[in-house]
């Protein structure tokens, strides 16, 4: 959680460095990127030394921060088209509405592992629901992402349908229990997301150094979003560990029927 | 099936969007279609609404088709896109080469700069292809004005018009946009009187008020909205303009006849020189324009104007030559000294053509009656009476 919010800051400050930081609510999130690894190590510290209060105060002040963060964002990244005009033209070409999630989604995961316990079956689900979401939200923003794009290479059809692949195995769970097999065929998707990730990594980073400007700083904040493919194997952590959690709390397999 | 829902889904979306904004040219372009609007819409609402408007926007045509760099224009990077430092004809040229190269024929092009500038800024070839086709007006001195007014006063004023012909860095000559404006790049606003008017105006070249005057004018203020002033240059019909503005006998295609962006080609005399001559396509001119005045008069009507038009031309040509002479006789005997516009008198000439004689001659030929006369002919008299006064006044002083 902590690389993350940190990761953040620089994943902020190239995505918002496009329009120059216009907006002052643009740097929001990133000085709560800043500050939330910090109260976050503070935290950890204090449950070290046995004070848990301090632990989960802070995490919720920081979980519930980033939940608002993320959804604020939503709301001012559609603002900068989709309200004006409404179309899915003005969606495609809005900021990346969905991005700000990624706060949410974090937030929402501080607020979980404070709530519940970490070795219920409840805690692995919810865990896995957020992954869903994540997988989900990536779904949409390569789409829309690369329809600014036009899909004008093909491989940039690649985080859409493994994202859409994502979503298909990881819903299963919700609709009833499923055996270790399946767990183990999810765990292979997920790998294959961390590929499709890494190569979109490299694809950007390449496309980027080929960039237009002379600076090539400028080439990355108006090119192709570099960190924006690792959001995929980010999620395959997530979703591991979900998987992961999910086995080590599954029923013995004589008393469930499961879907394979 | 989620995931195969969700793949088809995306497929489906996609293939449904326009053309260019699901690719075809090339990422650049496609991401232009929507990825400009997304900060200039905001920083310059009306800039993209007005391209929204345009008949390149139905077209598909997106921000950088237009932006991009032409041949030998300098190059700026902007947000990821490579773009022209500056626009120019070069950049309409890309599609629009024909009409380019019949601006370049036109007194809109270099001569244009020239009445001001002369030859400084203009290439050899230029000059040379400037010349071809209006004799005598590209290969010329700097108007007296640029020194005696000051640079800064020339390029507020005079060059704000005369830059429809300026020569680009890229090799191009004028901006296309000075009648067409930038993101309309509108046929309707180009044929509008007050398009011609923003330049074509005021007491040296009063066409736009000559036009007012007249019933071409009269019909167009009263009847404007049942005109179809956006109707294709090349359907282009008395039915939709069933009264001309300056664009329909001066350059439009009216029921098939040629369109042309060199209203010289309908042009039969040097109306704007001190002295009228005909032109050296005078006959193919006259015909031209007659052809577009048939349209909607009879044969006998335009004989009428022209005939009745040529004999002011006449009239003017025997004043300003008598006016001059005055002048010229006072150099002659040593009487008027110094460079031309240091003496009183050279002012009254000048305003006596460049004013009087010049909106006698154009009322007379756009049907402005109280130009021929109270702003032509009278102040011509006025100023010839002065003109003879003021000699008189100097040759006793001398």
């Amino acid at each position: 959680m902590i690389s993350n919010f940190a990761f953040l800051v620089l994943d902020i400050y190239l995505a918002h460095s496009v329009n120059a930081f216009r907006h002052w609510a643009e740097y929001i999130p990133l000085y709560f990127s800043m500050g939330a690894p910090l109260l976050l190590t503070i935290a950890l510290v204090a449950r070290s030394c046995g004070r848990v209060g301090l632990w989960v105060a802070l995490g919720h002040v920081v979980g519930w921060s980033a939940l608002t963060v993320g959804l604020a964002g939503v709301l001012f990244h559609l603002q900068s088209a989709f309200f004006v005009e409404r179309t899915l033209k003005s969606l495609t070409y809005a900021a990346p509405f969905a991005a700000p999630l990624a706060y949410t989604g974090l937030g929402l995961l501080l607020v979980l592992d404070r709530m519940i316990s970490a070795q219920s079956r409840e805690w692995a689900q919810w865990v896995l629901l957020l992954a869903l979401g994540g997988f989900a939200g990536n779904f949409v923003l390569s789409l829309t992402d690369h329809a600014v794009n036009g899909f004008f290479h093909a491989t940039e059809w690649l985080p859409v349908i493994s994202s859409a692949f994502a979503v298909g195995f990881l819903i299963a769970p919700f609709f009833g229990p499923v055996n270790r097999p399946y767990l183990v065929v999810c765990a292979f998707v997920m790998s294959a997301q961390a590929l499709v990730g890494f190569l979109g990594f490299e694809f950007h980073v390449a496309a980027d150094f080929n960039g237009p400007s002379t600076v090539m700083l400028q080439n990355f904040i108006d090119g192709a979003p570099p960190f924006a493919p690792l959001l995929l194997p980010n999620l395959m952590v997530l979703a591991l560990i979900s998987l992961w959690a999910l086995d080590a709390a599954r029923p013995e397999e004589s008393e469930t029927e499961s879907i394979a | 099936m989620v995931g195969f829902a969700l793949i088809v889904s995306a497929f489906l979306i996609n293939s449904n969007r326009p053309v260019s904004n699901a690719g075809g040219k090339g990422d650049a372009f496609t991401r232009a279609s929507g990825k400009c609007a997304e900060c200039h819409a905001q920083l310059q609402y009306s800039v993209v609404h007005e391209f929204e408007l345009s008949a390149h926007s139905r077209r598909g045509l997106t921000c950088l088709d237009c932006h991009r760099p032409a041949a030998n224009q300098r190059t700026k990077e902007h947000h990821g896109f490579v773009l022209s430092a500056k626009l120019t004809a070069g950049n309409c040229r890309s599609c629009h080469e024909g009409i380019y190269q019949e601006f370049l024929r036109s007194g809109h092009a270099a001569v244009s700069w020239a009445a001001i500038y002369g030859e400084k800024g203009l290439s050899a070839e230029e000059v040379a292809f400037a010349e071809r086709y209006q004799p005598g007006r590209a290969k010329r001195p700097p108007h007296p004005f640029v020194s005696l007014e000051g640079a800064d006063a020339i390029k507020g004023g005079c060059e704000q018009c005369h830059s429809v012909g300026r020569p680009n860095e890229d090799g191009t000559i004028g901006n296309c946009t000075a009648c067409h404006t930038r993101h309309t790049s509108s046929v309707a606003i180009a044929r509008l009187p007050t398009t011609c008017g923003q330049c074509h105006m005021g007491p040296d070249h009063s066409q736009i008020e000559i036009y007012e005057e007249s019933k071409h004018g009269v019909l167009f203020a009263a009847q404007q909205s049942s005109l179809n002033l956006a109707a294709p240059a090349r359907d282009l019909t008395t039915r939709d303009m069933f009264v001309p503005t300056c664009a329909t006998c001066h350059m439009s295609g009216l029921n098939g006849r040629k369109i042309t962006h060199n209203p010289s080609e309908r042009l039969s005399e040097f109306l704007a020189d001190p002295i009228t001559n005909r032109r050296p396509n005078a006959a193919a001119g006259k015909a031209n324009m007659q052809a577009i005045c048939s349209q909607c008069h009879a044969h006998e009507t335009i004989e009428r104007v022209y005939a009745q038009a040529q004999k002011v031309v006449d009239l003017t040509n025997d004043r300003v030559n008598m006016a001059q002479s005055i002048v010229d006789g006072l150099r002659k005997d040593g009487v008027l000294k110094g460079k031309p516009f240091e003496n009183p008198i050279d002012f009254v000439l000048f305003d006596l053509w460049h004013y009087d004689g010049r909106t006698a001659k154009h009322g007379a030929y756009m049907g402005g009656a109280d130009f021929v006369q109270w702003h032509g002919n009278y102040p011509m008299l006025q100023k010839t009476v002065e003109l003879r006064a003021m000699a008189s006044d100097l040759r006793r002083k001398r």
